[in-house]
């Protein structure tokens, strides 16, 4: 149960969500009615520089409205009252998206949270001698650039096939209201 | 090009946007647009007489309605007609915001309304980049709100 009594400053929510492929952006412009083909045909995305699609800037959006949706256990707790981000990073296929809401403000039944979602776009994972072992559309597409390397987005850690080169990169910072029932 | 933002800038803050966009709200549509998200509650996907949209949903309506009312938007520039947006490639979607405050859910059947007015526009010199926020009202069939949303607009040099 979530009320405003356990809940404080400082405390974050989050959701990781690792299944963004084609067919998912497929099926989202569908029942979007957003059939723009830069976000479903990597032709046409190619021809507008974008070397592949992306994903819709709303499709992202509809995970931070779920994240409340789920923390509130689907108008169980309260409601959604508001949510307003900026899309600054675009979101590829593949990427992992992690959305996250820090509250900020409790005011009475009122909970206000400061917004980011972070996209973490695998390049590649190299073995100790430097050769690819695997490479993600990522690395194949070339979706990270100087410009991330200059900006000290392009990071590396271990994992069990060697050294993971990612970019971790905020992709839409924003804010959100929502109001409890107790 | 810096003549055409200052044409949209004084012509374009704080009027009303010409016409509505109105569509009516499939089963199908609504179900399918949550279960996009993973979303499995019967309150969002369940049968049509218990089933309410997920708030994601109001992408669906916004997107289709700015779309109706921005495209067919035709504006008189130094006597010659001109679309809002000179090329479609130029636009970005910069920011969005949507509110319920007092609304009222979304059911299947229900006939939406979509009425908007201009926000603030500015050119960011830098990198000549315009800017256009739209102020949005969406109404069902009984004319109770169902969402406020603001979507904030980028267009490129050459789209405007």
């Amino acid at each position: 149960m979530v009320k405003i009594a356990d809940l404080k400053v400082g405390q974050i929510i989050k959701d990781e969500f690792d299944q963004i492929d084609r067919k998912l952006l497929r099926d989202y412009a569908k029942w979007s009615g957003d059939t723009n083909p830069i976000h479903t045909n990597d032709v046409v995305a190619e021809k507008a520089g974008l070397k592949g699609i992306i994903a819709h800037g709303l499709f992202s959006y509809g995970f931070v409205t779920k994240l409340f949706e789920d923390f509130l256990e689907y108008g169980k707790y309260g409601k959604l009252i508001e949510t307003d981000v900026e899309m600054r990073g675009m979101v590829r296929c593949g990427d992992l998206l992690v959305t996250e809401a820090k509250i900020t403000k409790i005011d009475g039944k009122r909970v206000y949270f400061d917004m980011t979602q972070t996209t973490f776009t695998y390049v590649d994972i190299k073995d100790k001698d430097g050769n690819i072992v695997k490479q993600f559309e990522a690395g194949e597409r070339g979706y990270v650039t100087e410009k991330d390397i200059e900006r000290g987005l392009v990071k590396t850690r271990e994992v069990d096939e060697g050294t993971l080169t990612y970019r971790e990169r905020v992709a839409t910072p924003g804010t959100a209201i929502i109001e409890l029932n107790e | 090009m810096k003549k055409n933002a200052q044409f949209l800038i004084e012509n374009l803050s704080g009027k009303e946007i010409p016409g509505s966009h109105s569509l009516t709200v499939r089963y199908k549509s609504l179900v399918n647009f949550a279960k996009v998200f993973g979303i499995k509650d019967p309150k969002y996907v369940g049968s049509e007489e218990e089933v309410i949209a997920c708030h994601a949903f109001a992408n669906h309506y916004t997107i289709k309605s700015l779309y109706t009312l921005l495209l067919g938007m035709k504006l008189v520039q130094d006597g010659k007609e001109r679309d809002f947006i000179l090329n479609l490639g130029k636009l970005l979607h910069a920011s969005q915001k949507y509110n319920w405050d007092g609304c009222v859910d979304i059911r299947p059947g229900d006939r939406l309304t979509a009425t908007g007015k201009w926000g603030k526009v500015w050119l960011v010199e830098a990198n000549m980049i315009l800017f256009a926020q739209l102020i949005v009202e969406v109404k069902n069939q009984n004319d109770e709100l169902v969402c406020r949303p603001v979507v904030s607009a980028a267009i490129r040099p050459g789209g405007y």
